[in-house]
């Protein structure tokens, strides 16, 4: 409690770069701050450096809608996101800092019977693998959301929908601050406003990175960089089967309390949830083309008002404040890839599409481990680069078109 | 409580409108707003502020400022001071617990401060973590503003309307209208909007068109303006974008700043001038440029007393601070100098209201010698004019802050719609949030309403002053669109998302059917009996429409090696008049679709596909014939075509009694595509069998599905004819190990995986995806998509999982009652071990583990005798 009033420094003002770390992180978003954060915490190693070009947080950590949930459909995808919720459920706690989780319940609605299909597959395999989460029907729905349109005169009736209590909505600048503060206060160097310009290695090893404040020594470089992925990888000389898309999202002004659980609707490319500040926060899927272009478009507004009025007519009058975009760093198969590469000591984390900040504590530890060990924790190894030259490939593509 | 009749008053005095405010009657005249109403009613407290409920009066009335959001007839966040008065409006406030002058809430501000700095919630009500829920219901409840109405409906669809111009001029001011009478002379067509009433007077007499009010939302991709004029969107497209948004005025930061009374000179302009009201009866002006000190002149025109006029070009206050009591200013002190008053004129300057200018790609620059942010290098077809190009009269940059000093220690506000204060932005800094972008985040600065409006320029400042670095270092956060908040109603327009019907749709319906959605497709779930209908085609005959299916014509004269070069299967030695099956893959060897291909003749291929993929493949095939550049065309016919299937094993009886053609086997045998008239209408014939009996696909032109249906309803009857739904053909085709793309096969299933290695001819040059699926072949076979039969006789679900060592190992993709086979059968994807004749299989359901077997084989006919019969 005496934390509210006394004023201390979340994290020490950005100092010198040394000439050499042991680590070197590329991208201060919520995975690159956590892998440091769990560097520090659960292996000791704090000569790590956290770089970042803009200010942290300033990409997809801060653009995403900020749901978390585990309903996936890979018992691969299944375990590894489980585990990323039961991470986040004690993240404030462990980090001393209040991420304003709310739990309040994920609903995917289905508006056939093959979507049904689809619910049904999730469901099952969520309850084999011990994920609360399961399928309602249309009356189950309006239990759970009175305030939904369930009406058959529209163009998509709602026929059922996937259940997951444990999923909800997390302040995601929090998390992004929470952790950085973690590392920070275990050794960790925090370099907002530093951008990498080269990865050098040497007989196939990395040995350090150029950066807009000189160059550095290190033995291992951890790449989170999600859209910007390909473009860091590629100065390791690294390929990714990735493309970058934009996503956008908006908020309303704030309204009082109306919308407890995520609405969820891939059909209608659109998912809903209410901050706890009030407004209302609409995204929708994954723009088809690929761009780094940062500026939202209209026909986005409008589509996604349309489908957001099929579901909640009562919001008609309520007003778009403002809208914005992220990028996406999408995989062939929508699920990640995640550890190393063909370039030693360079380690990625990326193609997560839509999904990376649910999984930032889980890739946190996990490349944390690999990073200390040399050894890929058996979580993520369904994951590696390889599997696309041994059509190994997960495939969370039914999930995928938009289920945030 | 009017002024005398003033020159440019907006009321019209011969008409009173009556309104209700919480309830009660208040009168008003045409030309009023909602808001000069009731500060004419003697109104001053218009919300209660976000956080600390603090009562907020008019500050810009001008549509800026969160200072009077109230409810209007139900709709929530209405900017009073610029909705015009409606006869009967019903306005409430909202945000209150109480009312308006007492909220139950202000004890926030009271006592509640000390204990919620800026980002208290972060640091406490982290344990124990079982009462957060508690916590955040309390939260959520205080924060947010207007209420949504749970019950409601839609009241309303609003119209789009796509215009294109010449010239756009955006706003209404002085610049604005003469860029537009200037672009207006030299003959371009040119439209001007406004946000305001006034524009239509001023542009009076010139040749261009004024739409007001009306906002402009931002200059989107391609240069698309879009405007709400209130009951109508326009999407605008224009040559030229003339921007003329003007500047907006800026508060000063000093304690006690947001004090009901104290205003911006704007709101006390429009008060005097266009509603005839007396904004207060004694005033402090303090301002830093002319047109802010100007008011004095209007003030006194109105009879308000001028206790001190403060002007920054000339003085520079160390302390400024405003007292209140109740909320509701009293007094002024100017260095030491108290001074009653009831109204404070303050004035920071006027920053270019640039938003629209950045979205459009400008660049966005501090200017150090006028203390603003200027737009810069504009794009090219977008202009700027007047004020927010930064022509502005010089003026004074104020302080950052002014100290109150002594006694005076009231909250000293940086942003008034997240109630955010000095104070929260200096602990921000000292935190480590040194970044603007990230005390932004932190402190919710600029977030609010208002959108940086009013903070954005002054949380600068402040933020230079406190890192002791200047505003150009500190920069400015992104601004992002909408430039004015829009409702969704306006946004979501009418929508266009037509439901597709057959052209045989409305004897469905006269059936009886039930009616399912498959994509944008309404199609027949059943008559009535599912079961009976599968009985039918079993023992007598069926139809059922299938006219969702996607119908492409592929000709010319490399229609053949196109379609060789596509397919995995081979077309390049079908004849003329013959059938043949293929799943099309993706170029990773993935299946996307399946579908029958039937030559015509020599150059004309009639590709079948799934109801859902008709568009997809469609696309696809036009990809590929524009990559290779073959002499092939594409016509995509699906809804140019009506399709039904008539299967049965007395399906050739029926067709036998509507056509010339010999429909013997012989002449007309199994996978056999004939031209002939059915019924007397013109149809290709399809001899192909998804159901699994003899049966007969009829394509016809879509004017003629509905008789050809008829028809056949009416001529087999006798035979026992009975129409079927897709719940009917979901069982025909899984007694037959029939697969559908996308219910049995993923976005990662390949042929030979899901059991059809016959279709993939590895020994063809080249096809799509060939590459793969040879990899495929190499690494062997991983899962594989197999029938199965239960043991007992519960239908598992669709989606249900296949268990290994209690987890999951494979997935039920199909599975229903065979009332033919008297048993539970299914497809399923299980891992290759598991793909062997018999092999057991454990298979969740309801969290139970239930036993089936393996089938490879089809479970009805498996050597396809009814299919030739």
């Amino acid at each position: 409690m005496k934390d509210v009033f006394r004023q201390r420094r979340m994290w020490r003002p950005r100092g010198e770069l040394k000439r050499r770390y042991d680590v070197v992180i590329v991208g201060g978003g919520s995975h690159g701050l956590a892998t440091a954060y769990y560097l520090a915490k659960n292996h000791g190693i704090t000569d790590v450096a956290v770089l970042e070009r803009s200010y942290i947080g300033s990409g997809a950590a801060g653009r995403n809608t900020t749901i978390i949930r585990s309903n996936y459909r890979t018992p691969e995808g299944v375990a590894f996101y489980g585990r990323s919720v039961e991470l986040y459920e004690r993240l404030a706690a462990e980090l001393d800092f209040n991420l304003l989780f709310s739990q309040h319940g994920h609903l995917t609605l289905a508006h056939s019977d093959r979507a049904l299909i689809t619910m049904t597959e999730r469901a099952e395999v969520n309850q084999l693998l011990g994920v609360d989460s399961r399928v309602v029907d249309r009356d189950g729905v309006a239990g759970l959301c009175p305030e939904l349109n369930l009406s058959r005169e529209v163009t998509w009736p709602i026929e059922g929908a996937l259940y997951h209590r444990r999923g909800g909505i997390i302040r995601h600048d929090a998390v992004v601050w929470g952790l950085a503060r973690g590392a920070d206060r275990r050794g960790v160097e925090i370099h907002p406003g530093t951008e990498v310009t080269g990865i050098e290695s040497s007989n196939g090893r990395v040995t350090g990175v150029r950066t807009t404040r000189g160059d550095i020594a290190c033995d291992t470089v951890v790449s989170a960089t999600a859209g910007w992925s390909t473009l860091v990888a590629d100065l390791a000389g690294v390929p990714l089967p990735i493309t970058t898309h934009i996503l956008q999202a908006f908020v309303t002004e704030p309204l009082k309390p109306f919308l407890d659980v995520i609405i969820v609707s891939s059909q209608m490319h659109v998912y809903i949830s209410q901050t706890d500040r009030g407004e209302i926060l609409i995204g929708a899927e994954i723009e088809p083309y690929t761009t780094y272009l940062g500026t939202g478009t209209f026909g986005f507004l409008e589509d996604s008002a349309r489908h957001t009025l099929e579901l909640f007519p009562q919001l008609e009058h309520a007003a778009v404040l403002r809208q914005w975009t992220g990028l996406c760093d999408l995989s062939p198969d929508y699920s990640p890839i995640l550890g190393v590469t063909e370039v030693g000591g360079f380690l990625v984390s990326c193609g997560w599409g839509t999904y990376g900040f649910k999984a930032a504590p889980i890739v946190g530890t996990t490349l944390a481990e690999l990073v200390a060990t040399g050894r890929t924790p058996e979580l993520i190894a369904p994951f590696t680069l390889e599997r696309f030259s041994t059509d190994s490939l997960v495939s969370e593509l039914a999930a995928a078109a938009v289920s945030h | 409580m009017r002024l005398p009749p003033r020159p440019q008053e907006r009321i019209d005095r011969s008409r009173e409108l009556t309104f209700f405010f919480e309830g009660e009657p208040r009168h008003g005249f045409p030309g009023d707003t909602v808001g000069s109403a009731l500060f004419a009613s003697g109104r001053r407290v218009f919300s209660r502020s976000f956080k600390y409920h603090r009562p907020r009066g008019l500050l810009c009335c001008s549509g800026q400022c969160p200072n009077c959001l109230m409810q209007v007839d139900g709709v929530p966040n209405v900017r009073v001071c610029t909705m015009p008065l409606r006869e009967g409006a019903r306005v409430r406030g909202q945000n209150v617990l109480g009312s308006l002058d007492r909220d139950v809430m202000s004890v926030v501000d009271k006592i509640g401060g000390p204990f919620t700095p800026v980002g208290f919630y972060y640091r406490t009500m982290i344990r124990p973590r079982r009462a957060w829920p508690l916590y955040e219901r309390f939260l959520r409840n205080v924060a947010g503003l207007g209420k949504i109405d749970r019950g409601a409906g839609r009241t309303r669809r609003f119209d789009t309307e796509h215009r294109r111009v010449e010239v756009l001029v955006i706003g209404g001011g002085r610049a604005g209208i003469e860029a537009a009478r200037a672009a207006a002379a030299r003959g371009e067509q040119v439209v001007l909007v406004d946000e305001g009433l006034g524009p239509g007077e001023r542009a009076a007499g010139g040749s261009f068109e004024v739409i007001a009010p009306a906002r402009a939302l931002g200059i989107y991709e391609g240069g698309l303006v879009p405007v709400d004029a209130g009951q109508v969107l326009i999407r605008f497209r224009a040559r030229r974008i003339v921007v003329a948004t003007g500047a907006i005025e800026q508060p000063l930061v000093f304690p006690g700043n947001d004090l009901v009374g104290v205003m911006l000179p704007g709101a006390v302009r429009r008060l005097t001038d266009e509603w005839s009201l007396r904004p207060g009866s004694r005033a402090v002006v303090i301002g830093a440029d002319e047109r802010a000190l100007s008011v004095v002149a209007e003030l006194r025109s109105a009879g308000t007393e001028i206790a001190r006029v403060v002007d920054l070009r000339a003085e520079s206050p160390r302390r400024i601070a405003a007292e209140g009591k109740k909320g509701r200013l009293a007094s002024v002190l100017v260095d030491g100098e108290g001074l009653d008053c009831d109204l404070l004129v303050m004035s920071g300057g006027r920053q270019p209201a640039y938003s629209l200018l950045a979205q459009a790609g400008a660049r966005i620059e501090y200017d150090a010698g006028r203390g603003v942010f200027v737009p810069i290098e504009l794009p090219a077809s977008v202009e700027a004019v007047g004020a927010v190009a930064g022509e502005l009269p010089s003026g004074a940059t104020p302080a950052a802050t002014y100290e109150g000093g002594g006694k005076a220690r009231g909250k000293c506000f940086v942003c008034v719609c997240e109630d955010v204060t000095t104070k929260d932005v200096r602990r921000a800094i000292a935190e480590g949030f040194d970044s603007i972008e990230l005390a932004k985040r932190y402190t919710t600065v600029t977030m609010g309403p208002c959108q940086g409006r009013l903070c954005q320029l002054p949380s600068v400042r402040l933020y230079a002053r406190e890192n002791g670095t200047d505003e150009a270092a500190i920069g400015r956060t992104t601004a992002r669109p909408p430039w004015a908040p829009v409702s969704l109603g306006l946004l979501a327009g009418r929508g266009h998302e037509p439901a597709r019907r057959t052209s045989i749709h409305e004897r469905h319906v006269q059936l009886g059917a039930r009616m399912m959605w498959t994509g944008a497709w309404r199609r027949v779930h059943s008559y009535g009996d599912p079961a009976g209908e599968v009985r039918a085609v079993h023992e007598a005959v069926g139809a059922i429409d299938v006219s969702t299916l996607g119908k492409i014509l592929v000709s010319g004269p490399d229609a053949a090696a196109f379609l060789e070069r596509l397919y995995p299967n081979r077309f390049g030695d079908l004849r003329p008049g013959r059938i043949r099956y293929s799943v099309l893959g993706t170029d990773a060897g993935r299946i996307m679709d399946d579908g029958t291909i039937a030559r015509l003749d020599d150059d004309r291929f009639y590709v079948t596909t799934t109801s859902t993929g008709a568009d997809v493949v469609s696309e696809w095939l036009e990809w590929w014939n524009a990559v290779w550049g073959m002499g092939v065309e594409v016509v995509n016919l699906t809804g140019a075509l009506a399709a039904v299937n008539v299967a049965g094993p007395r399906a050739r009886e029926l067709l036998g009694r509507l056509t010339d053609l010999d429909v013997s086997n012989e002449s007309f045998s199994y996978l056999d595509a004939k031209q002939a008239h059915v019924a007397g209408v013109p149809c290709l014939l399809l001899r192909i069998g998804f159901v699994g009996e003899l049966g007969y696909e009829l394509h016809c032109s879509s004017p003629y599905g509905e008789y050809l249906w008829s028809t056949l309803l009416e001529r087999g009857a006798d035979l026992g004819l009975r129409p079927f739904g897709l719940e009917a053909q979901r069982v025909l085709r899984l007694e037959k190990q029939h697969i559908l793309v996308g219910q049995d096969t993923d976005s990662e299933s390949n042929a030979l995986e899901a059991g059809m290695p016959w279709v993939v001819k590895f020994d063809k040059d080249e096809f799509v995806g060939k590459w793969a699926l040879e990899h495929v072949r190499e690494r062997g076979l991983r899962e594989r998509l197999v029938g199965f039969e239960m043991t007992g006789w519960t239908v598992p679900p669709e989606g249900g999982q296949i268990v290994v060592d209690g987890r999951p190992a494979g997935r039920v993709t199909s599975a229903r009652w065979s009332g033919e086979l008297r048993r539970a059968i299914g497809l399923a994807w299980v891992p290759a071990a598991l793909a062997e004749e018999d092999a057991e299989l454990a298979i969740r359901v309801d969290g139970r583990l239930e036993q089936a077997r393996v089938r490879l084989r089809p479970f009805l006919d498996p050597d396809g005798e009814r299919l030739r019969s």
